[in-house]
């Protein structure tokens, strides 16, 4: 049986998601979090590089690296040494651009685009610059800096293609994420279909002092069938495919497996210290009120 | 493996079509996914699988066509060539009775050596058996396979089996060229020569026997009087002459046993005047060995004949005669009496008498069913007879047993009454104006009776020499088949009695026969079958 073509997201970043930019990022009143968020932000930056600047107890999860072995000495508890960044006031942002991301209904990956879009215009208004960083894609690492960049940031989002299955690997990410000189904060937008991948790559930047939060476009088949009856499922990643009639019993035995998936997601970014958050995938259009939890959980 | 009809074998284009339709369904909706490892993990908890192809039920729907295929095409396994017939000569010829050492008659051993060699003889080959010797019998098949009705051993070869094995070899092959394979059973007697062509099994019996040729019966019934005339034969192993004794017993007065020295081969006559019983019996002929021991003889069945004898009649004649007739009768009736040893009775007596004479009148005896002999009688009364005058031409019937051997050329007639005659069987007649015209019948019935056109007195039959003959011969034909001695059995056949130099030849065995074509229809069906069946539980 022919295969398919891949399913392509003509315009992730219409017009209106572009004009609709600008009003979420002065939904200041709205999210009453933001200054704590920036301070927090920039705390956190402080701590990764740099000139010392202090010690603070050590917390689980801490880059033993950092640990202050004459101040273990001298006092017998453990200290962290506090470092200030040369540029305190940065973020990255990976986005997956595996072909996993384009299945989904809407795509995942218009989804995944217009979170970065919107995580890095809140970077670029917030902290001193973002970098993204694209495995797989043409231009794998861009850094943006000021508000002023937000246009090209979406146009650097908008004209990412699909990458290859074998580029699309976390582990490749990671790697990627390292070589950046100004990390700050790592946002990792991705659909985590397959969870045991990311752990060593989110352990390797564990280790290296670098905090992840985790971004989950959800779509409606994260939950549940889209479809009934007698389906062709393929699998954009591996070419896969699997002849299934769909009745009642496989669709709660699949909504069973799929929340053990979001089981295992939360449990990888918590056995690295880090969060994940999941954020529906707007089905059409582009309200304001479908991307303020974004910022939300930014300022958090 | 050979097709009848191949064109059976287009259906075979059908197993693309069979393929295609094996195939498992197509969904018509596609989903891309990026969970199909959950998909999957879903599918195993329910313990399903997703629909595919099943390699396995396509080759058995496809066994099941081929396999209907080739029934259909009349497939065969083809045979390996060799004879599809078999003749078998079997002697039953008398000498086939001869016992061996342990009791058992050649024939008994050639039976069981034909049941025993024909269970092995494939199904598909045609037997015929000919028995030769006695009567001809055939059988086919299954009665030949069992060896079934074929008599008793009698008679002798008519045929040579030799000669006829050679004409049926050379003959005997069907439009296909089979020839058929041909068996002998034979003791070898009485034959020069064996076959040469066919297989063999030769039951040879050698030793003595001694043998009744010809046994002939001079009655003189209704007197006791009775002459026999033996002809017998011994046969010995050697070249001393050998005791043959012949005996006669039964309903005689007895009589001592004849006994001579011959030497083998020859042929002895005894001659034996009897006087028989009045109350008449069987009497048998016995011919045998005394110097040998009871076994010594090994076919007793060609020593014995036996012949039922009837009672003698007790003749008394009774006499009818018209006025006009003359003393004739009277003189007729004496001699006849004198002829047979009987008495002349008077006809009111109310007794049975064996012979009514009845010369000229009319008097009621139904032809046929009462012994008389009428000269010129009105045997019904019912018309005027008119008379025929000096009949020339008289002849008379030289094979019939009233007149065979008697001479009538002097019979003269001045007047006869052939209107009186009933319908019967002429033995006299006169040439008349259509033709010869009967003078005397003989009416058959449960009582025959003789009745001549005319009376005593108008001829001079009563002064020939043949009348009392006539007289007694009459008298016996009114007695018919009751007067007669019945043999029993038939005379023993020629050439089956010497024992003593049976055709020998080494025995041959029956060739290998060829096996026959095997249909396979039914196994290809039933294979088809079994395969659809398969197919029902595999998945």
């Amino acid at each position: 049986m022919r295969r398919p073509p891949l399913p392509t997201v003509s315009d992730p970043l219409p017009a209106e998601f572009r004009a609709m930019l600008p009003a979420l990022l002065g939904s200041r009143g709205r999210v009453d979090a933001a200054r704590v968020e920036r301070l927090r932000t920039r705390r956190a930056l402080l701590s990764q590089s740099g000139t010392f600047v202090g010690h603070r107890r050590y917390e689980r999860g801490d880059d033993l690296r950092h640990l202050d072995w004459a101040a273990y000495a001298r006092t017998g508890e453990l200290f962290t040494k506090r470092l200030q960044e040369e540029d305190r006031r940065a973020a990255t942002v990976v986005v997956d651009l595996s072909p996993s991301m384009l299945a989904g209904t809407p795509p995942r990956r218009r989804g995944a685009l217009q979170l970065a879009a919107v995580l890095g215009a809140l970077m670029l208004a917030r902290v001193d610059g973002v970098s993204v960083v694209a495995a797989g894609g043409g231009q794998q690492l861009a850094r943006f800096a000021g508000v002023g960049q937000l246009p090209a940031l979406l146009e650097h989002l908008a004209t990412l293609p699909v990458s290859a299955p074998a580029d699309g690997d976390p582990a490749q990410a990671a790697a990627l994420v390292l070589q950046g000189e100004h990390l700050g904060r790592v946002h990792w937008v991705s659909d985590f279909a397959a969870p045991t991948g990311f752990a060593a790559p989110l352990a390797a930047l564990r280790r290296r002092g670098i905090r992840v939060t985790g971004w989950l476009p959800t779509v409606v088949d994260d939950e549940a069938p889209a479809v009934g009856g007698f389906v062709r499922l393929l699998d954009p990643e591996t070419g896969e495919e699997l002849h299934v009639p769909i009745d009642e019993p496989l669709q709660r035995a699949l909504a069973a497996e799929l929340l053990r998936l979001q089981r295992e997601q939360a449990q990888l970014f918590a056995q690295v210290g880090s969060s994940l958050w999941r954020w529906p995938v707007p089905s059409a259009g582009a309200r304001l009120p479908d991307y303020l939890p974004i910022v939300t959980a930014c300022s958090r | 493996m050979t097709l009848a009809h191949p064109e059976w074998l287009w259906a075979l284009l059908a197993l693309p079509l069979l393929w295609w339709l094996s195939r498992p369904p197509r969904p018509r909706r596609h989903l891309w996914t990026a969970h199909l490892a959950q998909w999957q993990a879903a599918l195993s908890a329910l313990r399903r699988r997703p629909p595919r192809g099943a390699p396995l039920r396509f080759l058995l729907l496809a066994l099941a066509l081929v396999a209907a295929a080739l029934a259909a095409g009349g497939a065969t396994l083809p045979g390996a060539p060799g004879p599809r017939r078999l003749l078998v000569l079997f002697d039953g010829s008398a000498s086939m009775a001869a016992r061996d050492a342990d009791g058992r008659s050649a024939f008994e051993r050639a039976r069981a050596r034909l049941r025993e060699r024909l269970a092995a003889v494939p199904p598909h080959v045609a037997v015929t058996l000919l028995r030769l010797g006695g009567p001809m019998l055939r059988r086919y098949d299954a009665a030949a396979r069992a060896g079934m009705d074929l008599g008793a051993p009698d008679g002798a070869l008519v045929v040579d089996p030799g000669l006829l094995a050679r004409e049926l070899a050379a003959g005997g092959a069907d439009a296909d060229g089979d020839a058929p394979v041909l068996w002998t059973l034979t003791d070898g007697q009485g034959q020069r020569a064996l076959p040469t062509v066919g297989a063999l099994d030769t039951f040879p019996t050698v030793g003595a026997n001694a043998a009744l040729l010809d046994v002939r019966l001079d009655d003189r019934w209704p007197l006791p009087a009775l002459r026999l005339t033996v002809e017998a034969v011994a046969f010995a192993p050697g070249a001393a002459p050998i005791e043959l004794q012949a005996l006669v017993e039964g309903a005689v007065v007895a009589t001592a046993p004849q006994r001579r020295a011959a030497p083998s081969g020859q042929r002895e006559t005894f001659v034996f005047e009897l006087q028989r019983a009045p109350e008449g019996g069987a009497l048998r002929v016995a011919v045998s060995l005394p110097d040998l021991a009871p076994d010594g003889d090994l076919l007793p069945a060609d020593d014995a004949r036996e012949v039922l004898l009837p009672p003698l009649p007790a003749p008394r004649i009774a006499v009818l005669g018209d006025q006009d007739a003359g003393p004739f009768v009277e003189v007729a009736a004496e001699a006849l009496a004198e002829e047979v040893g009987g008495s002349v009775v008077p006809v009111d007596t109310g007794d049975e008498v064996g012979l009514l004479l009845v010369d000229g009148g009319v008097v009621a005896v139904p032809p046929g069913r009462a012994r008389a002999l009428t000269f010129g009688t009105d045997l019904d009364g019912r018309r005027e007879p008119e008379p025929w005058q000096a009949p020339a031409g008289i002849d008379w019937a030289r094979e019939h047993p009233l007149t065979r051997g008697l001479d009538l050329s002097e019979l003269r007639v001045e007047r006869a009454f052939h209107d009186l005659l009933p319908a019967g069987e002429a033995f006299l007649w006169a040439d008349g104006p259509d033709g010869p015209t009967p003078l005397a019948v003989v009416v058959d019935g449960p009582q025959p009776s003789v009745h001549f056109a005319f009376r005593l007195r108008d001829a001079n039959l009563p002064l020939l020499a043949a009348f009392p003959q006539l007289l007694r011969r009459a008298f016996v034909q009114s007695h018919g088949a009751a007067a007669l001695p019945v043999w029993a059995g038939a005379p023993p056949p020629p050439g089956e009695q010497d024992l003593t130099a049976p055709a020998t030849a080494p025995d041959r065995p029956l060739p290998p026969f060829g096996r026959e074509d095997r249909e396979l229809g039914g196994w290809l069906v039933l294979a088809g079958l079994c395969a659809l069946a398969l197919r029902a539980w595999v998945r």
